[in-house]
Formats: C-alpha cells, sequence, structure tokens
C-alpha cells in the first residue's frame, strides 16, 4: 500500500463540515486511504458561575480534534477518555470490577472511573448495550482520547 | 481519638455562610459525596450547594479508603457547576486547598502554618489533618454535570493508624471554642474569596500560592503509582496541575496525574 500522505487541507475542510453540520464524527474514504475526524459536543451546563478564565489546557472541550487515522482504527462503540489520568476499573482495590465482557450495562451505569489530579471521573455508559472489549487494566494511565473499551 | 472533651451537643449553632451557598445540613449520613451525587440526580441541585454532615457512617477517600468520620469533625461536599471544560475544572482542588489553609490559619493561634501536599490533602506540624475527594457527575455523553468537592477536616478527632501520620485541629492547640461550624464558616469565606479570585485572573495566582505552601518543593519524593513507583525532587506543578517529578533515574521531567506523594525522613 502507497504511503500515507496526511492531507491536511482535507482534514482542515472536513473539520469545517462537521463543524457546520454539527456532527460530531466525519469519515473520507478513497483510494483504499481513510481519514476520520471527530469531535465532542459539550452542552455547557448553565451555572450562575461565570466560565473561568482561559487556561492553556483546555483540551476538553477542544472542538474539532482531527485525528488522521491510519495505524490503530478507534473501533466502532469504543468509550474514549475523556482525560489523561489513571483507569480504575473498580470501585476499591480488590472490589468486584464495575463491568466485564459479556456484561449487558444500561445508559448512564459506571464503567470505569479515570482519575486526574484526584478528581475521581466515573464514566457512565453513553448508551445501552454489551461490553464486548476492555483494553485497559486497572492502575494503566491513559491519555486523552484513548480507547477504553467497547459498548455496542 | 477522644481527648475527652465534652460532647459537641446535639444541636450545634447553625452556621452562618456567605449567601453563595444554600446548605443542607443532616446530622448523619453514609457519605456526604453520596448525598451531593444523588441531590445533583434526583434534585438537580444547583451550583453551591453544601452538604454539611455532623457524622458519616461510610465516609471514604481516595480509592474508596475509608475516612474516619466520628462527630466532632467536619465533613462537607460542596456541589459546583463551572461552566468550564473539566480539565479547568480540577483546579477548583487547588483553590479549595489552598482555601482551607487561610480558613485553618484564622482559627489557629499564630506560628501554626498549614502546608497542601499534592494534590489536595494538607498538613500541619507534617501530619495530616484535612483530605479532599472530588468526584464528577458527567452525563451519559461524556458532558459534566457537577463537581463534587468532598472535604473531611479533623478538628476534635484523628486516626492513630492511618496510612499517613495525622492530627487534629484541637491537637495542634486550637481553642476549645473552634468547632466544626467555626471551620466551615472560615472556609467558606475563604472559598469564595479564592473561588472570585480564580475566575477572575486564572489558575496563576492559585498555582502561586499553593507552590508557596507545597511540602516538599525541591525536595526528594517518593510517588506510589498504581502499577510502580517512582523517586525523584518535587519541581513544580504545572497550568494543569500535574505534579512535575525530576526522575533520579535520569529520565524525562514526568508529570504525574495521579498518586500518592511521600516525603523522605
Amino acid at each position: 500500500m502507497a504511503e500515507f500522505e496526511l492531507d491536511e487541507d482535507l482534514v482542515k475542510r472536513l473539520s469545517q463540515l462537521l463543524k457546520d453540520a454539527d456532527l460530531s464524527e466525519i469519515e473520507y474514504e478513497a483510494g483504499g486511504q481513510r481519514i476520520r475526524v471527530a469531535r465532542q459536543i459539550h452542552q455547557s451546563v448553565s451555572a450562575p458561575m461565570p466560565a473561568a478564565a482561559p487556561v492553556a489546557s483546555a483540551h476538553l472541550n477542544a472542538a474539532p480534534a482531527p485525528s488522521a487515522e491510519s495505524s490503530e482504527p478507534v473501533p466502532a462503540g469504543a468509550v474514549t477518555s475523556p482525560m489523561v489520568g489513571t483507569i480504575y476499573l473498580a470501585a476499591e482495590p480488590n472490589a468486584p470490577a464495575f463491568v466485564q465482557v459479556g456484561d449487558s450495562v444500561r445508559e448512564g451505569q459506571t464503567l470505569v472511573i479515570v482519575e486526574a489530579m484526584k478528581v475521581m471521573n466515573p464514566l457512565p455508559a453513553p448508551r445501552a448495550g454489551t461490553v464486548t472489549r476492555i483494553f485497559v487494566s486497572d492502575g494503566q494511565p491513559v491519555e486523552f482520547g484513548e480507547p477504553l473499551l467497547v459498548v455496542e | 481519638m477522644n481527648e475527652g472533651y465534652q460532647d459537641p451537643g446535639d444541636s450545634p449553632r447553625r452556621p452562618s455562610l456567605p449567601p453563595a451557598f444554600r446548605l443542607v445540613a443532616l446530622e448523619c449520613v453514609g457519605s456526604t459525596n453520596d448525598e451531593a451525587r444523588r441531590l445533583v440526580a434526583d434534585a438537580d441541585a444547583e451550583d453551591g450547594t453544601l452538604v454539611w454532615a455532623r457524622e458519616q457512617t461510610g465516609g471514604r477517600g481516595r480509592l474508596g479508603r475509608d475516612w474516619n468520620s466520628p462527630r466532632g469533625n467536619l465533613y462537607l461536599s460542596l456541589i459546583l457547576r463551572p461552566e468550564c471544560p473539566l480539565s479547568e475544572a480540577v483546579q477548583l482542588g487547588f483553590v479549595a486547598a489552598i482555601a482551607l489553609c487561610d480558613a485553618i490559619g484564622t482559627v489557629m493561634p499564630p506560628m501554626v502554618e498549614a502546608q497542601v501536599k499534592w494534590p489536595n490533602d494538607i498538613l500541619v506540624n507534617d501530619c495530616k489533618i484535612a483530605g479532599f475527594l472530588l468526584e464528577t457527575v458527567l452525563s451519559s455523553d461524556g458532558s459534566m454535570q457537577a463537581l463534587l468537592l468532598g472535604m473531611g477536616v479533623n478538628v476534635r478527632h484523628y486516626p492513630e493508624d492511618a496510612r499517613y501520620p495525622a492530627t487534629s485541629l484541637r491537637a495542634e492547640g486550637a481553642a476549645s471554642d473552634v468547632d466544626e461550624v467555626a471551620v466551615l464558616e472560615a472556609f467558606s469565606r475563604h472559598f469564595l474569596k479564592w473561588t472570585n479570585r480564580w475566575l477572575d485572573e486564572g489558575f496563576s495566582p492559585v498555582r502561586a500560592n499553593w507552590l508557596h505552601r507545597a511540602k516538599g518543593r525541591g525536595e526528594r519524593i517518593e510517588v506510589r503509582l498504581p502499577n510502580e513507583t517512582l523517586h525523584g525532587v518535587f519541581r513544580d506543578l504545572d497550568e494543569a496541575g500535574a505534579l512535575c517529578l525530576d526522575r533520579e533515574d535520569g529520565g524525562d521531567l514526568r508529570r504525574i496525574y495521579a498518586g500518592d506523594v511521600f516525603f523522605a525522613e
């Protein structure tokens, strides 16, 4: 297969399309090459507290985050990490895992906890379904956007 | 530890809090964070709702560790609904830590100084006197509904068998009129002050104040992660709140996002 050349203009155009159409992801395939651009659509909660002054690390809300995908595709139905942190598969050491492969889950059910700066983030299932794969192990560090498990 | 102080009584005075807070006062609860989570889910509790319990039967800290919660200490969870992304909202843990240090400063005799231990613990005379447990409430679409700021302050009692040496405000010389209500009132004032500063000026003044109070900066520390233990020099706190560790084995500066810190003897 020919070397995959990243076409920046194409990524930019896809990002723009994504934003204009208010989609969460878009995939373009031609000649055996594929580019997928995804973003997180955030509904900000209305609250009396005004927004914080911006700092450099505002990666959670980063709208269109182009990710040219050549090596490891994010599988369909994957739940990805919303932040850099540490994964916990159970509420406490030696406790049973929140979910296991084969479990059916309901929407909103806690799948894993991601810890960052001592903030514990129980990740809810984005939809009802069955856990078909778990990519991470307990205590493992994870990156922003890293696939954690698949709910299908 | 019971130090023979009189029982705080069944009806402590009602705390007087700034109007930004809405107090939910409870006698006894499993865990204030769990109660706060329930109030977000069931009652859509607003920003500034403060769940205060005089006693917890299932108080917990990081990784489900028990938090000893007899009557006489302060246990609260504050429901925060910041509009900023989660990556910035985690800075509120540092805001709360320095606010509690200021609050402790106002109720303790002069010369007693509170220090912070990364990420969100408070020390007096090298012993742990307070801790935070921050948890998010995320919607199934991944957006943040609320940030729960759980806090426990050892006012009268402290555990003698904790994994990190502990103490209490009374054991460190607080006057007999310093009770959990006084600490709650002082904390709420200073938290409001520091939150406003954070909203106006960002993380920078919070980070500077936190670093000024940080124990062990520039010194050798041990960081226990779930799957490894690191040794190195505690250099800095980065803009995201990660601890920057200069590793002894000559590796790159390592940013730590979650772990337990121990200081050299």
